[in-house]
């Protein structure tokens, strides 16, 4: 039992790191423990000085642990073997690798958002600014398997929460979460990058919190997505790089969003699942609950119908978001500027009101306001030029207008 | 004694001429086949030797040799008996020599003696030269397709009565068999449609590729199946190219000519790649690449079909042509077709709106099996909605029918072809600066989604090759303006993948 401790010893000598590492690096071996949670880890670093604690890790010499941490000796000596492998150097190496930043409770840069929160992550890995957070934080979650319906009005509450001034908060997982840091970014807007008004529009960062490590991202499909949320905002971490996402990190990752935001919108979830746990740990901090509704027969609404019913605030609009932090729109008072698109013509605003809000096929359209194919073909083409309706391969969807900053709820189309 | 007598072999689509050279000499009673014949072909051993003792003739009890020459060729199937059991009369005094003079065998024996028809009779006459083929009964009209002076004996006894000159030619009439044959489905039987009926239309004119993206029941098929009946009738060039595919596949129907009208096939999704492209592991044939040469390529699921076969595809639509090599041989195949290829939105079959029951994997393995430089290839994508119920309960039987749409495709491949191409698809860069001019709106339009990234440079060229095909389609001159590229740009749809909004 005693070789392993001896073989690390002999290979990084210990008067070597004190000099050479910040305590930083410590807590992140100790946080790559196996089976490290907060609630262990708070533990671990109270005992000492982080090199001092990695030591005790490594000698075998913690003293007994609280009972609620159901900390087992096996688990103890599992530590000890570990301690080598999660080399404090090695660790410290690859946060400096992946560009992720290192802060502590009760340390500088920590963001003080989170650091009054009871249950506050001991040490938070970040990439990005975490001064970005230093403004209203609301966070938009729902379920991984989404539908049209739920993606769209996540990716717009985040584009118009964000244009408000509002720093939108999620998971980074795939559906409604992606949707909202989509839309947060300005990457939804129909109008597309190539609109000058994107780039001039303020828009307040965005922040994702995830469940692991943050030198890989997961799931891997949102890379691209994740890289843009660093560039523009900060993505938070309690796992240290190189360590996987586990299936309990998830729920531990929720009550980091639920203590971070303000208020916590629900799109769409299912009546169980990781949501309605944000949900549960949003309560239990006394944070106002939105659900947007959702067709009752709907299992992707159930959970959010289930909340509304049982008294959430009903989320019909970004206004309700914004009234539920009492946060005031910056440019409410300006009136709301009128469609700058040009009219249709008369034909024109026939195949407009064929289209409808769902995409359908030329074909459908002809059908159903009964023009040929050279009459609905310059129809379309016209449309097309002035922003009304956008091909999307085959199929043809009307646009919604220009996304403008104005009051209210949404309302049908 | 020696004797040898002319005939021919399949190999892809192309007949080789073979010399059957028979030797029977003094030693053991043996019979070997020598001159690398495959399987089929060295069974024919035990077919003549039937055959000559079942007609009535003697079986030398000597060595015999049978050499097939030239014998650094494969020959295959069972197409060289007759030649064989021919030779064997000669060599054994059966027959008199001059009796064979100018006359090539082909055809298959029975054990009784009959001669049954073969595979790739068109394409082996082309290997005969001056000959003059003897061909079985069954292949009679196949070969005076292309051979006038074709004979045709039903059986060896036949044959053999009338070169001794104890019996004439028996020269049976071509039989025009009542065969059914059914109608070319035809374009007025298509209820509501109307984008889409212009789409095959423009398809047949231009050689443009066509996508259907629409759920089930949308009619996809229906209408793909219609597109052939839009193509005007084959050249005689093509015509014979086609047929003499299909003579080989065995898939040709003699009694009504050569392959006329432009064929249609629709592979499962299932099918193997060889099936697909053509080959095998001893005979080469034809595949369904050129099975649909001259016609359409349907390609029903194309979600489904493995990811192999689809990138197999890319050669002949580039070339025309598919080029099968094995450690045997290397053969050269036609492979013209028109693809249309149609796909639901999703695995579910729903769309990615409403009720869609796909997983986000799913989606995501369906669209990247669906390569963006297969789909680059699809000049028009279209989605397809089903028809409204109105169409489909008071049926309008006032569309137009195939032949008046035929015509005006007619019309438009005759422009095309003065531009020295076959279709319009084949236009590129400088030509289609030439032949494709654009007044200043059409510049305008295009330079407007170039600028807004709706379009790519070589989407710009496939609308502008599109419009001159509309344009052609009304006989229409000038440089194309906007209601032509409008046109254009709604088959075009967007330079995207098959992802509609979600």
């Amino acid at each position: 039992m005693n070789a392993e401790p001896d073989a690390h010893q002999t290979a990084l000598p210990p008067e070597a790191h004190p000099t050479a590492l910040p305590p930083e690096a410590y807590q992140t071996a100790l946080a790559s423990l196996e089976g490290v949670g907060p609630a262990r880890l708070r533990w671990l670093l109270s005992l000492g000085a982080p090199d001092e604690v990695c030591t005790m890790v490594i000698a075998g010499s913690l003293p007994p642990a609280p009972r609620q941490l159901a900390l087992h000796d096996t688990t103890v000596t599992q530590w000890r073997g570990q301690a080598c492998v999660h080399d404090p150097a090695a660790c410290w190496q690859r946060c400096v690798d992946h560009d992720v930043g290192v802060v502590s409770w009760g340390g500088v840069g920590y963001p003080p958002s989170i650091a009054e929160d009871a249950d506050a992550p001991p040490v938070l890995f970040h990439r990005g600014d975490p001064d970005r957070l230093d403004a209203p934080r609301v966070a938009i979650v729902g379920t991984r398997r989404a539908t049209g319906y739920g993606l769209r009005i996540a990716s717009r509450l985040g584009e118009e929460l964000a244009a408000a001034g509002v720093v939108v908060v999620s998971g980074l997982a795939l559906g409604i979460d992606a949707a909202a840091h989509r839309g947060a970014l300005g990457l939804d807007r129909r109008d597309g990058p190539h609109d000058p008004g994107a780039t001039t529009l303020r828009r307040a960062p965005v922040a994702a919190v995830v469940g692991a490590g943050l030198d890989a991202p997961c799931p891997v499909r949102n890379q691209r997505l994740a890289e843009q949320v660093v560039t523009h905002g900060v993505v938070l971490s309690e796992v240290p790089p190189g360590v996987n996402a586990l299936p309990w990190r998830f729920p531990v990752r929720n009550r980091v969003i639920a203590a971070l935001a303000e208020a916590v919108v629900v799109v769409e979830s299912p009546a169980t699942g990781g949501s309605m746990h944000t949900v549960r740990e949003a309560l239990a901090r006394d944070r106002p609950v939105l659900a947007v509704p959702g067709p009752v027969d709907a299992r992707t609404s159930e959970g959010t119908n289930q909340l509304l019913s049982e008294g959430a605030h009903p989320c019909l609009g970004p206004d309700d978001v914004l009234c539920a932090i009492g946060h005031v729109r910056p440019t409410s008072r300006t009136p709301e500027p009128a469609d700058p698109r040009p009219d249709p013509s008369a034909e024109a605003a026939a195949v407009l009101e064929a289209i409808g809000w769902r995409p359908v096929s030329a074909e459908a359209i002809a059908a159903r306001c009964g023009l040929g194919f050279d009459a609905l073909a310059a129809a379309l083409g016209q449309l097309e030029r002035d922003g009304w309706v956008a091909r999307v391969d085959g199929w043809i969807e009307r646009r919604a207008r220009p996304p403008t900053i104005r009051g209210g709820a949404w309302g049908p189309a | 004694m020696l004797a040898a007598v002319p005939s021919a072999t399949l190999l892809g689509v192309e007949g080789h001429s073979v010399q059957v050279e028979v030797h029977v000499g003094g030693g053991l009673p043996v019979f070997n086949v020598v001159g690398l014949p495959d399987v089929s072909c060295r069974e024919a051993r035990d077919r003549v030797r039937a055959a000559i003792v079942s007609s009535g003739f003697t079986w030398p009890n000597q060595r015999i040799t049978v050499n097939l020459a030239p014998t650094n060729l494969r020959k295959i199937g069972s197409g060289l008996d007759l030649a064989i059991a021919v030779a064997m009369l000669v060599a054994s005094d059966q027959v008199e020599t001059s009796a064979i003079e100018g006359l090539a065998m082909l055809g298959e024996l029975g054990l009784d003696g009959t001669l049954r028809p073969i595979l790739g009779v068109l394409p082996m006459l082309d290997a005969v030269g001056p000959m003059r083929p003897v061909v079985p009964v069954a292949n009679l009209a196949e070969a005076r397709l292309v051979r006038h002076d074709a004979r045709a004996v039903s059986s060896l006894k036949e044959l053999v009565a009338a070169l001794r000159a104890e019996e004439p030619w028996p020269d049976p009439p071509v039989r025009a068999d009542a065969t059914f044959e059914r109608p070319e489905p035809d374009l007025c039987e298509v209820q509501g449609h109307p984008i889409a009926r212009r789409a095959l239309e423009v398809a047949a004119a231009g050689g443009h590729h066509l996508f259907m993206v629409g759920p089930p029941g949308a009619g996809k098929t229906m209408l793909a199946e219609r597109l052939p009946s839009l193509m005007p009738d084959l050249d005689d060039r093509g015509a014979m190219d086609v047929s003499r595919v299909h003579s080989a596949a065995g898939t040709l129907h003699a009694d009504s000519g050569l392959v006329r009208r432009p064929p249609f096939r629709s592979p499962h999704h299932t099918a193997s790649l060889v099936a697909m492209v053509g080959g095998g592991s001893s005979v080469l044939r034809p595949g369904e690449v050129s099975l649909s040469s001259g016609g359409v390529l349907f390609l029903d699921e194309l979600g489904e079909f493995p990811a192999a076969h689809l990138e197999s595809l890319r050669q002949p639509l580039e070339s025309g042509i598919i080029r099968i090599a094995r450690a045997s041989a290397s053969v050269t195949l036609p492979a013209r077709f028109l693809l249309v290829a149609a796909t639901n939105p999703c695995p579910c079959g729903v769309g990615r709106w409403g009720e869609c029951r796909c997983t986000p994997a799913q989606l995501a393995r369906y669209d990247r099996r669906l390569s963006s430089p297969l789909l680059d290839r699809f000049d028009i994508r279209l989605g397809i909605d089903p028809p409204e119920p109105s169409a489909v309960l008071a049926p309008d039987r006032s569309g137009e029918t195939s032949a008046v749409v035929r015509a005006r495709v007619t019309a438009a491949r005759a422009r095309a072809s003065q531009r020295g191409v076959g279709t319009n698809r084949e236009l590129r860069g400088a030509e289609l600066e030439l032949h494709a001019p654009l007044d200043d709106d059409g510049v305008e339009l295009l330079r407007a989604q170039l600028d807004a990234g709706t379009l790519t440079m070589r989407g710009a060229q496939r609308v502008r090759s599109l419009a001159l095909t509309l344009q052609d389609l009304e006989g229409g001159e000038g440089p194309l303006g906007l209601a032509h590229l409008e046109g254009a740009s709604l088959l075009r749809g967007q330079e995207t993948t098959i992802r509609a909004a979600a």
